[in-house]
């Protein structure tokens, strides 16, 4: 890796984080950890890989809500992005056939829908 | 392809669940009126309102109504396609809004990604500081913000940074104090945990303002995913060229290396904490010379709490006008508080300084997780106070906490019902203080131990009216005489608890009685001979035998024989077991 100029990180800052493309974050600070984010991250990878799924998985730290984890946030093209709620394995799986495959949001699982 | 969305949450926790019926009426009106391709509509499990009745929301419009009944569905569905109409008398407007700045890429970015980090304007600030601003301008921008130390204490970090750089010195050192000892507090770790580029950041930032060439992080080893994204985060860092020699291209070097804690509460504080970095035992320092003057090996250091940290980036890149905008006249910006307890929704809240405890720990976080009234909360961990209900409207600055008894701490915030008591709530903090005591200095190191002597013969039913003065004098020595903050602020749970629960205190002492049911000595638990179902289930899961009795006769508890653990309380079905 290249030592940074100032220039560079100008140009860096223009990226664009969230590029169309679809992803899930899950949150993976102790908090979500201890309450079995670690089981849903790896279940997602596994199970995008298996029904073979054009969808990022990512992590993310802790957003403040940790009543609600595991946390994982959704952007689906055509939906908002949404935050659903203390998701285990069973709500992973509805997220993926509902809301990715089907695009229709999962109810009573969302804690936030980002307009 | 629908164009609004509905969110359909029933937020009446006293009441059995109408969030799927209200759902379905909804659904079965769009349908009636031929809307359903243009409105989705979807039950949620949080709507972030509490206690409002049902209440929906439109997106993209964010317009929130509260109270909702099915006769108003009519009218909210005409007002939803109608361009900036809103139905008036059900809008609910949330007074407490949180402040993300300390968080704002906490949950968004991922902390293993410095790219991520430098796509959201990370490392600009340094930038500015190493090119444009320099370092005189620097403190002038952190003396405009008016930011104060997060870690507890309140000092202003523009002082701080100065006394270290005005002093003459080939060597000067900056440390990131994340060794957050406080009980239940961990804001720390989840900006070391979600962020920990920002706090790099800052910390080259504080280097170049004082003048230092070295750097550390003292990190608690009870965080080991801090460590670990912290040591990423740093070799990203270097890799990029954003530490070691000649930072993005300047005459600056700094290296940054990680110490870690060892579980000593003590070595949050700054001159216990050089100690412990210098390999010694983490014991503190008579003060003055401060550590910006005389510090980690003799020399200036800085040391910074994390959250303080976090802010510095972001002052820079936004201007210190901009953060001294928001927060009260004495306390600027925002705070980070971790709140947990008997409360619904524990989390971290980032409020600007000023919201009032209501609206953090009701309006934020839902209020009690039982549904009892809030007895009192906790701010500030061992070195704090209790704030009582009829005080939660106090906003929250380091001035108003101070007056009322606590303090603002590091952030902890421990929500309490009836049934804690406080007479075992400072037992709890001062037996914490105790344990953790260096052992240094003998007002400390006797004084703690004494006072706790105290509260356990107080809450085993054995005080006596005289022992609150002894406690309040106590108190005094331990304030005047400590060396160091644990040992000045340890009696401060208890001064405060005697300050607004004295009462409390001399049921325990005089009627031999705890109200709240926590002290195990003073609580009695008997059979409700007309509740009770003869079931046996109590005589069974009593550890101590202390059920005599039988189908026939029915059950009673032998008192001499009762070790007050609570087993037959938590078993039986019919509710006929009474503690008081």
């Amino acid at each position: 890796m290249n030592k940074l100029t100032p220039g560079d990180l100008d140009q860096m800052s223009q990226v664009p984080t969230d590029k169309p493309k679809d992803w899930i974050k899950v949150g993976m600070s102790s908090c979500g950890i201890a309450a079995g984010a670690e089981e849903v991250f790896n279940f997602f990878v596994e199970e995008v890989k298996k029904r073979n799924l054009q969808i990022e998985i990512k992590k993310c730290g802790c957003a403040g809500a940790c009543y609600a984890e595991p946390l994982v946030e959704v952007k689906v093209e055509g939906l908002p992005p949404v935050i659903y709620g203390t998701v285990n394995k069973e709500i992973a799986t509805k997220i993926l056939e509902k809301h990715v495959i089907s695009k229709m949001l999962v109810n009573d699982c969302i804690f936030e829908v980002l307009a | 392809m629908p164009i609004k969305v509905i969110l359909v949450k029933d937020t009446d926790s006293k009441r059995a669940d109408q969030t799927r019926d209200f759902h379905t009426r909804l659904l079965d009106y769009l349908r009636e009126i031929n809307l359903l391709e243009q409105i989705r509509v979807v039950r949620v499990a949080d709507i972030g309102v509490y206690e409002q009745g049902i209440v929906i929301k439109i997106l993209p419009d964010n317009t929130i109504y509260a109270n909702v009944a099915d006769s108003d569905i009519k009218r909210i569905v005409e007002a939803v396609f109608k361009e900036n109409e809103v139905v008036q008398d059900l809008v609910f407007k949330p007074k407490a809004k949180q402040c993300r700045i300390v968080l704002r890429n906490c949950g968004k970015i991922n902390p293993e990604s410095i790219e991520e980090y430098i796509a959201c304007g990370g490392y600009l600030a340094l930038k500015k500081v190493l090119g444009e601003l320099g370092a005189q301008k620097l403190v002038e921008e952190i003396k405009i913000s008016g930011i104060r130390g997060r870690g507890g204490a309140g000092y202003p970090t523009w002082m701080k940074w100065n006394f270290a750089r005005e002093v003459a010195s080939a060597e000067k050192f900056v440390i990131c104090n994340a060794d957050e000892g406080d009980p239940g507090a961990y804001m720390d770790r989840s900006i070391l945990e979600g962020d920990p580029h920002s706090v790099i950041e800052g910390l080259i930032i504080a280097a170049f303002a004082v003048g230092a060439s070295k750097g550390y992080f003292y990190i608690r080893a009870e965080y080991p995913l801090a460590v670990e994204r912290i040591e990423k985060a740093i070799k990203q860092a270097y890799d990029y060229g954003l530490l070691g020699k000649n930072i993005l291209g300047s005459s600056f070097d700094l290296d940054i290396d990680i110490r870690l804690g060892a579980g000593a509460f003590v070595c949050g504080e700054e001159t216990a904490l050089i100690s412990s970095i210098e390999g010694k035992r983490g014991t503190p320092h008579p003060r003055p010379p401060y550590p910006s003057v005389k510090g980690l090996w003799g020399k200036p250091t800085v040391i910074n709490n994390v959250e303080t940290l976090a802010n510095i980036p972001i002052i820079i890149s936004k201007g210190g006008k901009w953060f001294a905008q928001i927060g009260t006249s004495t306390s600027k910006g925002t705070k980070v508080f971790a709140v947990t307890g008997k409360v619904k929704n524990s989390g971290l809240v980032e409020i600007a300084m000023g919201a009032t405890l209501r609206e953090i720990v009701v309006d934020i976080c839902g209020g009690t997780l039982s549904g009892k009234p809030i007895k009192a909360v906790q701010t500030g961990g061992p070195s704090g106070g209790v704030i009582p209900k009829e005080l939660l409207d106090t906003p929250v600055d380091y001035e108003n906490l101070q007056k009322l008894g606590s303090i603002m701490g590091s952030g902890g915030m421990i929500v309490m019902d009836e049934d804690d008591c406080m007479v075992d709530i400072p037992k709890f903090y001062l037996g914490f203080c105790v344990e953790e005591s260096c052992g240094k200095c003998s007002p400390c190191r006797i004084g703690g131990f004494q006072m706790l002597g105290y509260l356990n013969k107080i809450s085993e039913g054995k005080g006596r009216p005289e022992d609150l003065g002894q406690l309040r004098r106590i108190s005094q020595a331990m304030q005047k005489a400590s060396l160091c903050g644990l040992g000045q602020t340890a009696s401060n749970p208890v001064l405060s608890t005697l300050k607004y629960f004295e009462p409390e205190y001399n049921e325990h002492i005089l009627n031999k009685r705890c109200p709240a049911g926590k002290c195990s000595s003073l609580v009695n638990y008997g059979i409700i001979a007309d509740k009770c179902k003869r079931c046996g289930i109590c005589f069974t899961n009593c550890p101590a035998k202390a059920i005599t009795g039988g189908k026939e006769a029915g059950y009673s508890i032998m008192q001499e024989k009762c070790t007050k653990c609570g087993r037959c309380f938590d078993v039986c079905k019919f509710k006929a077991i009474n503690k008081k």
